[in-house]
């Protein structure tokens, strides 16, 4: 009977000791879900602090400001506007709130910048209609034999056997031109398979974080990200890859990640930025809140939230838009004949 | 009291499996430890789910479960140890507490472990001893971006107690069986707080993803209820399974709280050796 004794005493302490594992409850009232939308904010967003001093921003104080314009009776849609709101001080295009009439965003990163892209422009004056589609790639040779290819969203998949085939038929160009405008992201992987055609070498291209706890500043240490070269068919001449302020998320990883290319060269505006890998969370009337959770840096270890400089600062012309030319495509093509 | 130990033993080894007084003639025959008991469950109930990782919110719906368990007598200890194995898993399909959003959760699992047996006043038998086990599962979001999932995985070393009743209504065998395991240490997988898959599967990141747990940070614990019945020559059981698994690991938190009705059958095995003496009545 001791034993008997000896090995229940353990398994009844071990029962009565540890209580349940719960999140406090928020109530579902305009106060609660603003309250709730700040916390998850002030717990897991990645760049309050940097924000703080590249923005002002400050967040601590934001629940006390935005809660006074809450009021009895406000209907769902006031309650949206005031946390949209809020979380445009974030100045994140990652950042979303989702009710089933509305999305919440901030897109300030491009809206307040010129377009520096034509669809229409770069369909009847460069691909024209017998261009070749490759995955989510379209390509051609250009007149003076610069390959050129678009590559409109990292949504569209591109596989390897894709990507050969682009750069067997590019082969015989002097340069390629590299279009990613407007392209506003999507996976990861997709951009970082174009990338690794573009060398020969293992560099470092970057740094990976992410939050291990609630403090503004519980960072994991920093991994390094590196671009392997594929094993496929690699492009060995110049290459220049076009940007704008549309550039996005995934688009403004894979224009960090080409930048570490030796023969590649950056032209056109500053990419819009989005270097946190968004998560998701809600609240507790069910909205979906998306916000930046891993911050991602350069191989220098700088923030990349704002945007990448180009090498070469481009910008449509006025003129060139009436001619129904893209200023940035024959700013490069001349580039690439140097 | 070793004696009066022994036979009941002999005794309750017979009732926990259900056994009808036909089988008395074979316990004569057979030693104790070749009697196996197969039970298989399945149930429904209601499950409370919450993954931090996920979401704050806590996720309540319907869930299906199912258990398989194997109880032996060995010939340790002079019979005092028994054997058992139990492989259950779970589904459920939950929503948010404002029904706009859908948590699916799976979860297969498998222990197994030994206890000693002992016989205490009023034909009670209580056993006690550990399990060791290791479970695989996931809880899916439906509607969320790069973290749509929280993967499930661990092994664990589990106290275990059983308290069997056996009892009789005109002269038809009964059995009320209560049982208890938790966890006491073991280690489970975990993303960091804020990590992304991505970052663990695709770029080989790791940072703490495996977590040693015991009671403080993980308290688990499992309660299973059981009555066996004859139904003329078969063994039918029902039963309740209060099934708690929760964590706080990675300042991530984690519960999910299954509440499940059981229904099934039991079977009764006995392995025979050749040297056994119904040896001369197998066909080969």
């Amino acid at each position: 009977m001791r034993k008997l004794y000896i090995l229940l005493c353990p398994l009844l302490a071990a029962l009565l000791l540890p209580g349940c594992v719960r999140e406090d409850e928020i109530d579902n009232t305009p106060q609660g879900n603003l309250y709730a939308l700040w916390k998850i904010i002030d717990e897991r967003y990645c760049f309050l602090d940097y924000k703080a001093q590249a923005t002002g921003l400050d967040w601590s104080g934001a629940y006390s400001r935005y809660s006074n314009r809450l009021s009895e009776g406000m209907n769902s849609y006031q309650l949206f506007e005031v946390m949209c709101d809020m979380l445009s001080e974030l100045q994140d295009g990652h950042v979303n709130l989702s009710i089933p009439s509305d999305m919440g965003r901030y897109w300030a990163w491009h809206e307040d910048y010129p377009d520096n892209f034509s669809a229409s422009v770069i369909e009847r004056t460069y691909l024209g209609t017998d261009y070749k589609i490759a995955g989510g790639i379209k390509y051609r040779i250009l007149d003076d034999n610069t390959g050129y290819l678009y590559y409109e969203s990292f949504s569209n998949g591109i596989g390897e056997g894709n990507l050969d085939e682009i750069m067997h038929y590019l082969r015989a160009c002097n340069g390629l031109i590299v279009d990613v405008r407007n392209n506003s992201g999507g996976r990861l992987d997709y951009a970082e398979r174009l990338a690794q055609r573009f060398t020969n070498e293992h560099i470092l291209t970057g740094y990976t974080s992410h939050k291990t706890g609630t403090g503004h500043n519980d960072f994991s240490t920093p991994t390094a990200d590196y671009l392997s070269p594929s094993t496929g068919i690699r492009w060995q001449k110049r290459a220049v890859v076009l940007t704008n302020r549309r550039c996005y998320s995934a688009t403004n990883t894979f224009v960090r990640d080409i930048k570490e290319c030796p023969l590649v060269t950056i032209m056109g505006d500053r990419t819009g930025g989005g270097s946190g890998l968004p998560f998701s969370s809600e609240l507790p009337n069910g909205w979906l809140v998306r916000f930046s959770a891993c911050p991602m840096y350069n191989a220098r270890m700088e923030q990349i939230e704002f945007g990448i400089d180009p090498d070469i600062a481009v910008n449509q012309s006025s003129d060139d838009t009436l001619k129904g030319v893209d200023s940035l495509i024959e700013t490069a093509r001349t580039f690439l004949k140097k | 009291m070793n004696k009066r130990i022994r036979l009941f033993l002999y005794g309750m080894t017979g009732l926990l499996c259900g056994m009808t007084a036909h089988l008395d003639a074979q316990e004569r025959d057979v030693p104790d430890n070749r009697y196996t008991t197969h039970a298989t469950l399945i149930g429904a109930g209601r499950s409370s789910l919450l993954e931090t990782y996920l979401s704050p919110l806590e996720y309540t719906g319907p869930q299906l479960t199912f258990l398989r368990e194997t109880l032996r007598k060995t010939h340790w200890a002079e019979g005092r140890v028994s054997t058992q194995s139990l492989l259950g898993g779970y589904f459920a399909y939950t929503q948010n507490p404002v029904r706009n959003a859908e948590d699916m959760a799976g979860m297969i699992e498998y222990r197994t472990g030994w206890h000693s047996n002992w016989t205490l006043p009023f034909r009670l038998r209580l056993m006690a001893g550990g399990q060791i086990g290791a479970y695989a599962g996931f809880v899916y979001n439906t509607r969320n971006g790069n973290n749509p999932a929280q993967a499930k995985a661990g092994a664990e070393l589990s106290a275990s107690v059983v308290a069997i009743y056996p009892f009789r209504i005109r002269h038809v065998p009964f059995a009320i069986r209560y049982q208890c395991d938790m966890p006491v240490m073991g280690m489970m997988f975990s993303p960091a707080y804020g990590q992304a898959y991505y970052e663990i599967f695709s770029e080989g990141n790791y940072d703490h993803n495996v977590r040693f747990t015991h009671p403080g940070n993980a308290p688990t614990f499992r309660q299973l209820l059981t009555l066996d019945f004859p139904v003329k020559d078969y063994t039918f059981r029902v039963g309740y399974l209060c099934d708690v698994r929760q964590s706080r690991v990675n300042a991530l938190k984690s519960h999910t709280y299954n509440h499940s009705f059981l229904v099934g059958y039991v079977k009764h095995f006995q392995f025979i050796k050749r040297k056994d003496r119904q040896r001369n009545r197998l066909i080969m």
